[in-house]
């Protein structure tokens, strides 16, 4: 382990925060994006007949639409002069994957409120924090494309190892540099749908007691 | 014009005048010359191209401004071979020049929509360009493909680049050859941003003409890093014009090269910046050769070179298949191009990524079913010697990006077995079964506890529960399939034959990017809809299968 860390380079490190900025980056894009066209379509989806239907089909569509694929599309079937950087196009493969789980969620969020429940409807926020954690993983598929985030970085070191020890030590580097905050927020998700989960149990008893409490009128 | 003559004459080996291209060269000038001098000529249409060059007084050549040694564009400073070759021409025919930057994709459009009169541009002479634009004959120069690498990278022949990410230009006619070898190609439209991935060590290897990395080995600190592995694919490169309306300039810049071969111009200006001169120190001999030096040497093929045999067999549906897309063109106005029909080797890696594709999909499948029980099983186990380890293995395949848990998975297989398209196929399944199976099995495990919960202090068999948790996390197990198949793409970069790779391969030697992936991609769209659907149909069969119990 230490000969490892002997042989990685002192720029190693702040180069492969640097690539994980950019994973966060792109998550972020990715996500901006994707709650706009998201929370639109899922506005369609409650509407009348054909308007409905077309955005249930343009969701449907978006959610088997694979990122990879989307991605070199975007890079090869773009015009040149669109002028797109490599995170930009990653961020834009991760929209049709960001919408239509949005719009999903979105969904079952109005729906909620429309039943009254504003707790069930806030379930949104930490589904919605749970897609932005995997477009960060998502986004290491730039590394294919020469965007230089975070897998690419430690890609790039593992081709300068020369045992696969070595490699497959530098690999749970990274595999614990992604782990660490994507099980933290996963922890922090599941906090908060707890939380949320025991304020509508404690609001649907207080509701009820207040029905039996309430007098009636004669 | 004779003085003109007599000056190309002077060192001439062969005394014979009027059968030199010399005194062809002169004639032709001449006649041109009094056709630009005629009156209305100049503003007829139609007329050849070197004697409207002549009524403007002007030629457009187009160069490149981004290939150091032969045409670089600094503020508005030009420098290169071919920038002072297109000025030896403009010289000989006394007349001013406009340059134009072009590209690799675009330099022959240029031509041919007359946008420029000639073309110096790094343009190997190949048997499908020699189709599409008029070469001029003997060329001016000749290139192979170098492959370049980190100096510790040990690269001795093509059975070390198999798997490799190499670096290439597209429209590059080598990229057929390292393809066929088992690269895995990345492509790029800058011949300069190789070596800025190089650098940023995107690619392993780069490969482009020596002609071009001449100019980066003179850097000390890029020649420290890298080395040249091994060089391929010899091809002369042409100056070109267009096909129709420029006989009599083809055939004048014939005569000039032959000229400027034979008199030691071209070994001069490449002397001048500092190319390589070994082609040319040998051309300049041919061409002082008595049957080259005549003013028919341009078409004898004892002088001049063949262009590059680079010519794919055709499928035998390619002219249906060209008749298609220019109905599909006339009917909706939208290019489409289907390289993948019209090629024998196309056709074929199209077929064969097409079934590696579905051979993955299902393998995935197949695999994130097995590992999920697998998993389930041993998270749901009484002994925790199963259980923690399972979980633990768990935590960390949700904590790597699917990307790198290929990459782990395929390196530890390659070190264990040698590197095949096959392997990599098994590489790409097990890791993309590991991901999904993990997270389905902890759906499963969890199912099992609640159902295991439910029926507390009631006898039930371990099988029994475990196919009602099963039931209970069909939702859960179709997600984590359907996600198993939206992910199989994700294989072709560590090399597994599927469907993107084999188009990437196809687009890097061929048109139509555009067309070819938009296919693509509604090809994987449709497969995964149909898992979608199966997907369904199967948690449907679990759910029922629960309501019978």
């Amino acid at each position: 382990m230490n000969a490892l860390f002997e042989r990685l380079p002192p720029n190693f490190l702040p180069s492969f925060l640097a690539g994980m900025a950019v994973n966060f980056e792109i998550a972020g894009i990715a996500l901006a994006l994707g709650l706009a066209f998201g929370l639109l379509l899922a506005l369609a989806r409650l509407q009348a007949r054909v308007v409905g239907m077309a955005a249930r089909a343009v969701v449907a569509l978006m959610r088997a639409a694979p990122t990879f694929v989307v991605m070199f599309f975007l890079l090869n079937a773009l015009p040149r002069g669109a002028g797109l950087s490599g995170v930009m196009i990653v961020a834009l493969s991760l929209v049709p994957y960001g919408a239509s789980y949005v719009a999903d969620s979105g969904v079952d969020a109005l729906r909620q409120l429309r039943a009254g429940s504003l707790l069930g409807c806030l379930l949104i926020l930490p589904n919605i924090a749970r897609a932005f954690f995997v477009m960060v993983m998502s986004s290491s598929a730039g590394a294919a494309i020469g965007v230089q985030e975070g897998i690419a970085v430690i890609l790039r070191q593992a081709e300068q190892m020369n045992s696969l020890g070595d490699m497959l030590l530098l690999f749970a580097i990274g595999v614990a540099c992604f782990g660490i905050p994507l099980q933290a927020a996963f922890a922090v998700i599941r906090l908060v749908q707890h939380h949320l989960g025991r304020s509508t149990l404690r609001g649907r008893e207080a509701a009820l007691t207040d029905e039996t409490t309430v007098p009636i009128e004669p | 014009m004779l003085v003109l003559a007599a000056g190309l004459l002077v060192g001439s080996p062969n005394p014979a005048w009027s059968d030199t291209p010399d005194a062809a060269l002169a004639q032709l000038l001449d006649e041109a010359h009094a056709a630009a001098a005629s009156q209305g000529a100049c503003a007829q249409p139609g007329i050849d191209r070197l004697v409207r060059i002549l009524c403007a007084r002007r030629i457009r050549v187009g160069v490149r401004t981004e290939y150091p040694l032969f045409g670089t564009l600094k503020g508005t400073v030009r420098e290169g071979y071919e920038v002072d070759v297109a000025r030896a021409i403009a010289h000989q025919l006394g007349v001013d020049i406009d340059f134009t930057k072009v590209k690799a994709a675009n330099r022959i459009p240029m031509l041919a929509d007359d946008s420029i009169d000639l073309v110096i541009a790094t343009m190997g002479d190949n048997t499908q360009r020699e189709s599409q634009v008029r070469f001029i004959k003997p060329h001016y120069y000749r290139s192979e493909t170098l492959l370049v690498g980190a100096r510790d990278r040990r690269v001795g022949d093509w059975q070390d680049i198999r798997g490799l990410t190499v670096c290439v230009t597209l429209g590059n006619s080598s990229n057929a050859e390292l393809m066929s070898r088992g690269a895995r190609l990345m492509l790029f439209d800058e011949a300069t941003t190789l070596t800025e991935r190089l650098n940023d060590q995107t690619c392993t290897l780069a490969a482009q003409d020596d002609s071009f990395f001449a100019y980066y080995f003179n850097e000390p600190s890029f020649a420290e890093r890298f080395s040249d592995k091994f060089g391929f694919a010899q091809i002369p490169w042409g100056m070109g014009v267009a096909l129709a309306g420029s006989a009599r300039l083809a055939r004048s810049l014939d005569l000039m090269s032959q000229i400027f071969h034979r008199d030691g111009t071209f070994l001069e200006l490449a002397r001048k910046n500092h190319i390589s001169i070994a082609f040319l120190t040998q051309q300049q001999a041919v061409w002082a050769r008595p049957e080259c030096n005549t003013d028919t040497g341009s078409t004898n093929p004892a002088c001049i070179l063949p262009p590059a045999n680079v010519e794919l067999q055709p499928t035998p549906f390619a002219g249906g298949v060209t008749a298609f897309e220019a109905w599909f063109t006339r009917l909706t106005g939208i290019d489409l191009f289907l390289p993948m029909l019209k090629t024998a080797p196309a056709w074929g890696l199209f077929l064969d990524g097409v079934v590696y594709s579905l051979v993955l999909i299902a393998g995935a499948l197949a695999a994130t079913l097995g590992f999920a029980v697998l998993f389930g099983a041993a998270m749901g186990a009484r002994s925790w010697l199963l259980r923690w380890p399972a979980r633990a293995v768990t935590v960390a395949l949700q904590s790597s990006p699917i990307l790198l848990t290929l990459v782990i998975t395929a390196s530890i297989i390659h070190a264990l077995v040698p590197y095949s398209a096959a392997v990599a196929l098994g590489a790409a399944i097990l890791a993309l079964g590991l991901a999904n199976g993990s997270n389905a099995g902890q759906a499963i495990s969890e199912a099992y506890v609640t159902v295991r919960a439910e029926r507390a202090g009631l006898p039930a068999p371990r099988l029994d529960l475990f196919s009602r948790a099963l039931s209970r996390s069909a939702t859960q197990i179709a997600a984590f399939l359907i996600n198993a198949a939206k992910g199989t793409p994700i294989a072709s970069f560590i090399g597994a034959p599927e469907l993107l790779s084999a188009l990437t391969d196809i687009t890097s030697f061929s048109s139509g990017r555009a067309t070819t992936y938009t296919l693509l991609l509604v090809f994987y769209t449709g497969v995964v809809i149909g898992v979608v659907w199966l997907c369904h149909k199967f948690q449907h069969f679990l759910e029922r299968s629960r309501a019978t119990t």
